[in-house]
């Protein structure tokens, strides 16, 4: 049975009896550090960097700021506390018993970031991420303490450190009558030996006005020239600029700036490596990966947008359309989890019919009504309509985890295709549609005939003929990406996109240059998806995007694997010109910021895998 | 054409903006100063930072199109610049400080010369904060 999101009940957090008020407007006082002064390229002082962290911080560009989907992002959640501007509280009350529900900080450049008070749990791991993340409180003592999740990869610091977007956050707030003391915990197991602890002061302002800061800046590129897609970076060794503050504070060692978790303790000395307790992190990185993506035999329920429903099955996203007019899958998932995939579709489609409930209509004009009774006899003694058929499957492409379920799940379905003429040959017109890419239907073409696409384009979209559930439903084409044969679906009106093999969240894109695929086409075809996705509010939400595996994505973490992708493409290519082979590009290590997040050692899909496909792929054709 | 002046040393680093989302010194080669000699194609006067969008030809003869990057618009306004004060067409010769970035059209607004009346932004005391 598929498991939907439900919100389990809880009993309310324990909290003190008079809790502190930390409502209002609050001021940056900062005894700290100088956070006006923005820290200059290369100070990592302080900074548990490892060794991933420091080259995703010393090859990024703050100019990437200025790409369209990161022009109004906020400040990353690290930084918000230090940023300009101060800091408002509000608090939600329960109506009924005035008790705070939930916190409400906000900042000059920030969302609004809800601390749910009612001890609701936090999202499941293939939950989207966010700016602000998903935070609970509870009071400990007169201290509020603060645990965030579901976090985008941003920034720990302007100009340059980089979290990713698998940290945990942890505030604690502490008032000491008018001043209010933020100490913040960044556990970032990607980038960090350990967490990166702060706090911050603020002083209560009955005068100040926190002000929100207005975003003008979809309309254009910051960057100039007249790529939209292009993205700054450094290449690994080129930031000239790391050491350029050093000639004036020269009297720190190099060392110490490069972070480190040795370094960040007072028994540090340059060119020691002291015995210090180390906190490691509590974030569990490759078991927080593999949560987002789970394979546990299981399909998971994710309601996405419109008419659209993310099923997460055993470690594939199948998109489902569900609406009057029937059911669309994007995707079948493996042959194993078929039955699973199809009992998870009837849930929802019996869901989406409307049960019987009360009549709310009496007499003879009730609106809507048929047939030779009265309508309030037709209503009361109506039932639901049985809920309505699959009538079309996607395949994104020929991958086993896409196709896998054609032939059951299509069975399955319906579609009246020469419902009249064509009844009379078997077979026709009794299960669903199957949309694929011609060259999906080439490489199926040994698969059993229930399994086979029924109508294949070759052309760089293809629109479904007319309207389902409501909305246009256009197939993209993405030429020379995983394969030669992928595409990805736009569902028009509900504004989500199924990205098919394009994108994941849980490892790097399988490219098969055999089968035509390269690193090009699929970031090719991940700037096609940002070019039809537009961000709701603050580089956030609006478009949906699901991936092939891993967590619910929009606009901007589509950017962030599009920008990952163009850079370790720039470094290998940048490689190749310099004459290295695949060997000695591998030893290079192009991927090391990256793989924490993203590689692996074992299994189907390897780092060393994905960098000689991209090498491959780049290499120019004889 | 644009010409890029080489080796023009700064001892210190931008002034920093007070509601800027992206530092200065991170994004600019304070240390280079280039002169793009075009015509505005955009002139966007808003907050946090306006932008004076320019094309020019490049080193090639090839249309280079140069975002360069001017204060917010109090700032501006303080020395007496406002959204009518450029207009789309006008020919203008700026210094401005390159990306740090090879190869982007970036820059920021180091002084402002609009060639066809002499109007001029950048004079001491006149910087991008």
């Amino acid at each position: 049975m598929a498991t939907l999101l439900f919100v389990p009940v809880a009993a309310q957090p324990p909290r003190p009896a008079n809790p502190p008020d930390i409502a209002g407007e609050w001021t940056l006082t900062n005894n700290e550090e100088d956070t006006t002064a923005q820290p200059p390229l290369g100070d990592y002082l302080g900074i548990p960097f490892n060794q991933a962290g420091r080259m995703r911080a010393d090859t990024t560009a703050e100019s990437i700021w200025g790409t369209p989907e990161y022009q109004c992002r906020p400040h990353s959640a690290p930084h918000q506390w230090r940023g300009l501007g101060g800091a408002r509280i509000l608090k939600e009350q329960d109506p009924l018993t005035r008790e705070v529900k939930a916190y409400h900080i906000q900042f000059m450049r920030s969302l609004d970031w809800p601390v749910f008070m009612d001890h609701r749990p936090h999202p499941p791991a293939y939950a989207p991420h966010t700016w602000t993340g998903f935070s609970t409180g509870e009071w400990i003592g007169n201290t509020l303490k603060i645990t965030t999740t579901h976090l985008k990869d941003g920034y720990l610091k302007r100009g340059g450190p980089q979290t990713s977007d698998m940290y945990a956050m942890t505030d604690f707030l502490t008032r000491h009558g008018d001043v209010l003391t933020i100490t913040t915990y960044v556990d970032d197991p990607i980038y960090m030996e350990e967490p990166y602890v702060e706090s911050t002061t603020y002083t209560i302002d009955l005068t100040s006005n926190v002000a929100m800061e207005t975003c003008n800046g979809t309309a254009f590129a910051e960057n100039g020239g007249t790529d939209r897609h292009h993205v700054p970076h450094f290449l690994p060794g080129q930031n000239a600029a790391l050491t350029e503050w050093l000639k004036k504070d020269d009297w720190i060692p190099v060392e110490p700036t490069r972070g480190g978790a040795a370094t960040t303790y007072p028994e540090y000395k340059p060119g020691t490596t002291p015995k210090v307790p180390q906190s490691k992190t509590s974030v569990d990185a490759a078991k927080a990966i593999a949560e987002q993506s789970p394979r546990d035999g299981q399909v998971h329920i994710l309601p996405v947008q419109g008419n659209i429903y993310m099923l997460i099955a055993d470690g594939t996203n199948v998109a489902v359309s569900m609406g009057a007019d029937g059911v669309m899958l994007v995707n079948t998932g493996a042959a194993s989890m078929s039955d699973k995939v199809l009992a998870a579709v009837n849930q929802l489609a019996n869901m989406s019919v409307t049960p019987p409930g009360p009549n709310q209509c009496f007499g003879a004009n009730c609106p809507g009504a048929w047939g030779w009774s009265s309508p309030y006899m037709n209503a009361i003694i109506s039932s639901p309509a049985p809920a309505r058929p699959i009538r079309y499957i996607v395949n994104t492409s020929a991958a086993p985890e896409h196709v896998g379920g054609n032939e059951k799940i299509a069975s399955a379905g319906f579609f009246p295709r020469g419902a009249s003429f064509g009844a009379a040959v078997e077979g026709i017109g009794r299960h669903a549609s199957i949309f694929a890419h011609e060259n999906v239907g080439n490489r199926l073409s040994n698969a059993p005939a229930a399994a086979q696409p029924t109508d294949t384009f070759f052309d760089e979209l293809q629109k479904l003929p007319e309207y389902f559930n409501g909305e246009a439903v256009i197939l993209h084409s993405a030429p020379s990406a995983n394969t030669d044969g992928d595409s990805f679906v736009y569902f028009r009106h509900s504004e989500v996109i199924a990205a098919g093999s394009l994108l994941s969240s849980v490892s790097y894109p399988v490219i098969d240059v055999d089968k035509g695929g390269s690193i090009q086409g699929v970031i090719d075809g991940l700037n096609k998806i940002l070019d039809l996705a537009v961000a709701e509010y603050r580089g956030q939400g609006g478009t949906w995007v699901i991936p092939d595996r891993g967590r619910l994505s929009d606009t901007a973490d589509v950017a962030s694997y599009r920008n990952m992708l163009t850079i370790i493409r720039d470094r290998v290519k940048d490689s190749m010109k310099k004459g290295m082979t695949l060997a000695q590009i591998r030893t290079s290590r192009p991927t090391l910021d990256f793989d924490p997040r993203f590689g692996s050692t074992a299994g189907p899909w390897t780092t060393d895998m994905f960098v000689e496909a991209v090498y491959k792929s780049l290499q120019e054709k004889k | 054409m644009r010409r890029i002046l080489f080796g023009a040393l700064v001892a210190t680093l931008a002034a920093t903006a007070a509601y800027a989302h992206h530092s200065y010194a991170a994004t600019y080669d304070v240390t280079r100063e280039i002169t793009i000699d075009g015509k505005i194609v955009q002139f966007v006067y808003r907050n946090p930072h306006s932008f004076v969008h320019v094309t020019a030809k490049g080193e090639n003869g090839e249309s280079e199109r140069w975002a360069v990057e001017w204060s917010g618009t109090t700032q501006l306004g303080n020395s007496g610049v406002t959204k009518e004060t450029l207009k789309i067409g006008d020919p203008v010769v700026i210094q401005a400080r390159p990306s740090r970035v090879q190869g982007e059209y970036r820059a920021l607004m180091l002084k402002l010369k609009r060639t066809t009346d002499g109007f001029t932004w950048g004079s001491p005391g006149q910087q991008v904060d």
